[in-house]
């Protein structure tokens, strides 16, 4: 048996375990949760816990749902989050188009010592509020999401970087404005890395992979 | 060119998946890489030249991937790699031994031996893949032959 005929026996036991299904649906799912990894990546072991006085909650059998206004995709509707407490939530709302969508995510920290703990429910609203999102639209062009605002920054990428000011407020309305840098990646995706003092940068260390200085 | 991304998955996800795992050595990230790579599909509007150029696109999306997931903290407490292998079918007991002492190269010879020998690329397509020369590609092939030559002796056949 030649060596490539061996290795292809060798590695054909590994064979992916997962139930992939692909509908519209599960994508939005899937695509909401990569956007909050990416996210709350960049904004671990700088978090800031705040007060939640502009959410209404109310505690539920096993976990906690709160209802609360969120900009999403630059329309404002109000919101219902489970949160299951181990850093995990689930949301319903109804898009411009009157549809109820279902989106899901989570997110951990990094503490100081470098252990991970879950995000807490403040915490992940605390991102979903301030998340910037980037995709493209129906026309192909690349549109950015933030609060209230829409860009069309296709034109606004020199050398495969976009680097814009998004003027916002945080939960309790004050100014949590944004140097926000966007990547776009050969994979087809949109890194995302923000600071409220500087423009972020990324910097090739090796063939696609990016690292935020 | 584009095609359906369930087409793709049954296609290649055991491609993408082994060429994931091949790097990560944990089958939990290797899941989130085979995810997240079709996801990245379904949300990129490239378009394609062909079909073999959406499974070199699709392979080196999932190796950036598993090389990023290494160092974030998504990072997964999977099971041992050992502990895995246990859980594998293999054909002969050189077939396990060869899968081990592949997944005791470093990773850059690893991933190269991979595309190589799994995947039929040629030293060529291998570069361009991995965005490096093909004169890198040669090192690292040979080295790593070396490697497993070294290990395996009458069990891995000597090659220029």
């Amino acid at each position: 048996m030649s060596n490539r005929e061996q290795y292809k026996k060798a590695f054909s036991v590994l064979q992916a375990s997962g139930d992939f299904t692909l509908g519209d649906e599960k994508m939005a799912v899937l695509k909401k949760k990569a956007m909050l990894r990416t996210f709350a990546a960049a904004a671990c072991a700088c978090l800031v816990i705040v007060g939640s006085s502009r959410i209404a909650y109310a505690a539920n059998v096993g976990g906690i749902q709160r209802t609360i206004q969120l900009w999403m995709y630059g329309d404002q509707t109000d919101v219902t989050i489970d949160f299951d407490g181990s850093g995990n939530y689930s949301m319903e709302y109804t898009d411009a188009d009157g549809n109820t969508r279902e989106l899901g995510g989570g997110g951990f920290d990094v503490d100081a010592d470098g252990t991970k703990r879950a995000l807490t429910e403040d915490e992940l609203i605390w991102l979903l509020f301030e998340e910037v999102d980037v995709s493209y639209n129906d026309d192909g062009r690349i549109m950015l999401y933030f609060q209230g605002q829409v860009a069309d920054i296709t034109d606004k990428f020199e050398n495969d970087i976009c680097y814009i000011f998004l003027n916002g407020t945080d939960l309790n309305g004050t100014d949590a404005s944004l140097y926000v840098t966007v990547l776009k990646a050969e994979d087809g995706g949109f890194p995302i890395d923000s600071s409220p003092d500087r423009y972020l940068q990324y910097k090739e260390t090796e063939p696609g992979i990016y690292t935020v200085y | 060119m584009r095609l359906p991304v369930q087409d793709l998955m049954n296609m290649y996800k055991n491609n993408v998946y082994a060429v994931a795992f091949s790097i990560c050595k944990n089958a939990s990230d290797a899941e989130d890489v085979v995810q997240d790579t079709f996801l990245q599909y379904y949300m990129t509007h490239k378009h394609f030249d062909n079909e073999q150029h959406i499974r070199a696109w699709l392979l080196r999306v999932a190796i950036n991937k598993a090389k990023n997931i290494q160092f974030s903290f998504w990072h997964r407490n999977g099971m041992p790699l050992d502990d895995y292998i246990e859980t594998l079918s293999f054909e002969t007991p050189e077939t396990k031994e060869l899968f081990e002492e592949v997944m005791k190269l470093p990773e850059k010879y690893r991933v190269a031996v991979h595309l190589f020998y799994y995947e039929d690329y040629s030293i060529k397509e291998i570069a361009k893949i991995l965005r490096t020369t093909e004169s890198n590609i040669k090192v690292r092939l040979s080295r790593g032959r070396a490697k497993l030559k070294d290990a395996l002796k009458e069990g891995w056949e000597d090659e220029q």
